[in-house]
């Protein structure tokens, strides 16, 4: 199914998409959106702002990620922004690639990465407990 | 609105660097994900490796595009949710790119002496 030239307004978008899902895809959209213009506005204050981002390493990594806070604000990070932009991906493919089997292909290839990657950040994020991360980073002081 | 004007390079824009971002997002957390093997694992060969000047400045067009995106963003926002946006469209997406080149002076100003080494 092509889809029609981006509805504008709230009740556009309920005359051009057919089923509730599109719907509802639609205000998630603006909304995450929202939410995301401060998470990585934030986001990028903390680590090119107000740290050298040419000197991240482990020591700085795990030191943030020690912090109940940060593992907090980077997981609704990583859900919104992943969300938001697979969401993305998949309107570009439905936009751009007019062949079904193509386009199957394509949306279980990005479907499958962001699963994977989705998984790879929570444990990133929340695989060590606060007491190890703590110990670890306590560890590097001399 | 279309037709090669304003909110045709608006949507032009704000897709390319959508698709980018959402790219760089599905990288980003994989590398950074490289800590769960900790200290003496791949993360600092990595992180050593990303810290070369090209991937740098390819950091900044990032967070230009980042920029771009979430203000261009709350532009069709207002676009959607008041009377008022489409009719001012073309002007906010002027302020849009006016606001985004002005967000990026104190980040040029802060990161481009630390490529170059004079931080």
């Amino acid at each position: 199914m092509a889809r029609a030239a981006a509805p504008r307004t709230f009740s556009d978008a309920k005359a051009t998409y057919q089923t509730n899902s599109e719907l509802a895809w639609w205000v998630f959209m603006r909304v995450s959106g929202f939410l995301l213009v401060f998470l990585t506005f934030g986001h990028l204050w903390a680590n090119n702002m107000a740290f050298n981002a040419g000197e991240i390493d482990f020591d700085y990594v795990a030191s943030r990620l020690a912090q109940p806070s940060v593992k907090v604000y980077d997981s609704f990070l990583l859900l919104f922004a992943l969300l938001h932009g697979v969401n993305g991906l998949r309107y570009s493919i439905e936009d751009y690639i007019q062949r079904p089997q193509r386009r199957v292909a394509a949306k279980v290839a990005l479907f499958t990465v962001a699963g994977i990657v989705f998984v790879l950040g929570v444990m990133a994020l929340w695989t060590f407990s606060f007491t190890e991360m703590g110990d670890a980073v306590r560890a590097l002081e001399p | 609105m279309y037709r090669g004007r304003e909110g045709q390079w608006a949507f032009v824009l704000h897709r390319m660097s959508g698709v980018a971002l959402a790219l760089f997002l599905l990288l980003h957390v994989i590398d950074i994900s490289l800590v769960m093997w900790g200290p003496d694992g791949p993360f600092n060969a990595f992180l050593a490796f990303y810290h070369q000047w090209p991937f740098r400045v390819g950091l900044i067009v990032v967070i230009a595009g980042v920029v771009y995106h979430a203000l261009n963003g709350l532009r069709i926002i207002m676009m959607d949710f008041t009377e008022w946006g489409v009719r001012y469209q073309a002007a906010l997406w002027y302020g849009v790119l006016g606001l985004t080149t002005l967000i990026g002076i104190p980040v040029l100003w802060k990161i481009v002496p630390e490529i170059l080494g004079i931080a």
